[in-house]
């Protein structure tokens, strides 16, 4: 009788467990990597706005931090368990989304009424494949630029470099002077692919890289260009330019920019995001801190392009969206009139035309990216996932001094010509 | 008179009663392992239906692939170097607590912190400790006018995978010192008592009863050693993500790179389950010749 009872008990408590209660409103779940402030209640309170005006939509905003949210949404999408709504980064990973059917076209969404008009047009390059647009630039303007001390510049007599002569000179003046010129941590990677893909652009134009992604116009990552761009950031690194054991620093650390604050180091190549970190993580060393873009190849030649994202992170709608339609009306809210002017002030690049900057560095970015050809976007976002990360792993080698250029060449054109004939 | 209880009620309870648990292993461990088998034979991004199914090229990749060799080298390297280390010194360790009675209770205690600690928050702390500019030990080398060996110890492929050993063998060797402790109080004290009775000294004692009576939990430290190594992922991660330039690259950090940074989960399912195959291989060797080689006590 007792172990009848058990059992019974124990089966009762198997069935126990889900009891589903009637949706009445229309749910849509969001996900995004804006989770420490300002970006976390600029996203709320844009969510917020619209749920007020549509009672009858739910919206379920769900943040996650940035590294764990890449193997999250990941995994999420590949059960067919994703959200509406999420974020990405463009390129390469996104268009393995399009090719899996896994989020819906927006084209003709964005075309209803002109509003795509009301974007910077740059901002549509790293979310559109075969004409077709995928996603809404919403958060921001990503480009790399150098952040130096102008204190120390001034006590050297440093001017801002121009070419690539000049910050080279600049670089050995600082190392005269005891003072590491580049400050990098390296362990994630991307941080010293950035100068990679400036010098590769100073010296060969933006058409070197594309054509070799692309496998257009006989391009291969085995061009000339790319070796003596691989030469010349090893010849900087046997010169001492970086600071030591830069491969093994993490950036997400805050150990690059530990050798800025310290005085130990003069400058960094970094994305314009490190504007506002600098300024809540140490802002007597943000008001002393100068921007330049990467210099050109000789003075008088061309400018060059800017390397980085406009509209980055994108938002997207999952085509097992049951309210494709509200969710993009959702989106529209996080970048509506009033979200810009919020996003302007907490120091953000909103990508959209009418947004003209008051405060003096980000007007300093927004001119850069105007007044530039074109922008290059990252390499690693814009190159199929694997390449990018052939690309990031090979450069990192490259850098300390453990493969040769040529090496480097050779591995990153087998990968891509593997991937080509898949 | 006694009614016997008919067995099959029992039975049904038993069901009942272990059907969660074998529901959970079913779902949790055997289906994964299965499914990473079924997909390290396709292509597939991880996303949507686009399986394709490719026989046996993606096992070929493997065996020509040099980053997996030199991943499954760094596994053996660290779990070799992890026995040889981080046992004796456990060993000696519980020993000395053994000994010591109610005096060690606060190392026995402060011995014990680092086990407690999430590996994510350890490879912080030691991520500032290595430093190269402003870590604690080079610090301390220049402080104490070693400057020459102070180096950029993450940074280095050279010196890479064994400052990560370091961190790895102080946050395990807490782990077999407990596993010693307990072994040892449980061993009954009239032992010492007639071995000394007989005219052995401490030094006899310990080679001639300690160690042959403690057979049995070397061999577990030991395979638990070797599994947890062959298999280690979290501090890699955190510290020196493999790098610099694969010089700490493990094959589940390469698995997980091939699987969700470069959107290859057939391949990484291939890794995985190499990385399967190769546990139990390695500990069902040692296993087997640990057992041939155990001596009567």
């Amino acid at each position: 009788m007792n172990h009848k009872l058990l059992a019974g008990l124990g089966i009762l408590g198997l069935v126990a467990g889900a009891s589903v209660l009637a949706q009445q409103k229309k749910e849509i779940v969001f996900w995004h990597i804006q989770s420490s402030e300002p970006g976390l209640s600029l996203v709320k309170k844009q969510v917020d706005r619209y749920m007020a005006a549509n009672p009858d939509v739910n919206v379920q905003v769900v943040p996650i931090q940035n590294d764990a949210y890449k193997t999250k949404i990941k995994v999420a999408m590949g059960a067919g368990q994703g959200p509406c709504v999420f974020a990405t980064w463009g390129g390469g990973p996104l268009f393995e989304y399009v090719k899996a059917n896994q989020i819906i076209d927006l084209t003709s969404l964005l075309n209803e009424n002109n509003y795509k008009n009301r974007f910077l047009s740059a901002s549509f390059s790293a979310i559109t494949f075969n004409n077709k647009i995928y996603g809404v630039p919403v958060e921001g303007v990503s480009i790399s630029i150098f952040y130096y001390n102008k204190q120390m510049f001034a006590k050297l007599g440093l001017q801002e470099p121009a070419t690539i002569a000049q910050l080279v000179s600049t670089a050995n003046t600082l190392k005269k002077n005891g003072i590491v010129p580049f400050s990098l941590a390296n362990k994630t990677k991307w941080t010293g692919s950035m100068y990679f893909m400036y010098l590769v652009d100073r010296m060969g134009g933006a058409r070197t890289f594309i054509n070799a992604a692309t496998r257009a116009n006989g391009g291969s990552f085995q061009n000339p260009v790319f070796i003596r761009a691989g030469k010349m950031l090893q010849d900087w690194v046997k010169a001492g330019y970086f600071n030591e054991g830069f491969n093994g620093l993490d950036y997400d650390s805050g150990q690059s920019r530990g050798l800025l604050y310290a005085g130990k180091a003069a400058m960094e190549l970094m994305g314009n995001w490190s504007t506002s970190i600098m300024r809540s993580e140490n802002p007597a060393f943000a008001t002393n801190v100068g921007i330049f873009p990467f210099p050109a190849m000789r003075a008088g030649g061309p400018a060059g392009n800017v390397v980085g994202t406009v509209g980055d992170n994108y938002y997207h709608i999952a085509s097992n969206c049951k309210h494709q339609k509200e969710s993009f009306e959702m989106i529209k809210f996080l970048i509506d009139d009033q979200a810009v002017t919020e996003r302007g002030a907490a120091g953000r690049i909103p990508p959209v035309k009418s947004f003209k900057p008051t405060d003096p560095d980000l007007k300093n970015i927004v001119e850069l990216v105007n007044n530039a050809p074109g922008t290059q976007l990252w390499y690693d976002q814009y190159l199929a996932p694997e390449l990018g990360e052939a690309h990031k792993d090979t450069t990192q080698a490259l850098m300390g001094l453990t493969m040769t250029p040529e090496q480097a060449a050779k591995i990153m054109e087998d990968t891509a010509k593997r991937l080509a004939g898949k | 008179m006694t009614r016997v209880k008919p067995k099959n009620e029992y039975a049904l309870t038993a069901i009942v009663f272990l059907a969660p648990t074998v529901l959970l292993l079913l779902v949790f461990v055997v289906y994964p392992i299965l499914e990473s088998v079924r997909l390290s034979f396709t292509r597939w991004t991880g996303l949507g239906q686009s399986q394709v199914y490719v026989g046996w090229s993606n096992w070929l990749r493997l065996l020509q692939d040099m980053v997996f060799w030199k991943a499954l080298g760094n596994n053996l390297i660290l779990a070799l170097l992890s026995i040889l280390i981080q046992l004796p010194i456990a060993l000696a360790l519980a020993l000395m607590l053994d000994k010591g009675g109610r005096a060690m209770r606060f190392l026995k205690l402060a011995y014990f912190i680092p086990l407690l600690v999430s590996s994510v928050a350890i490879g912080f702390l030691f991520k500032y400790i290595y430093d190269p500019n402003f870590g604690l030990l080079n610090a301390v080398l220049n402080g104490v006018g070693l400057n020459n060996l102070a180096k950029s110890w993450l940074g280095d492929p050279s010196l890479a995978l064994y400052a990560v050993l370091a961190v790895i063998c102080w946050q395990f060797i807490p782990f077999h010192m407990l596993i010693f402790q307990a072994a040892l109080a449980s061993m009954p004290a009239e032992l010492h008592d007639a071995a000394l009775i007989d005219g052995a000294t401490e030094n006899q004692f310990f080679w001639r009863i300690t160690l042959p009576l403690l057979q049995g939990t070397i061999r577990t430290a030991v395979v638990l050693s070797l599994i947890g190594s062959l298999r280690y992922f979290d501090l890699i991660y955190v510290l020196t993500g493999g790098g610099p330039s694969g010089s700490t690259e493990l094959m589940a950090t390469y698995m997980y790179k091939q699987a969700f940074s470069s959107f290859n989960f057939g391949y990484g399912s291939t890794v995985a389950v190499a990385l399967i195959l190769v546990v139990l291989l390695i500990s069902g060797v040692v296993l087997s010749l640990t057992k041939r080689f155990q001596t009567e006590v």
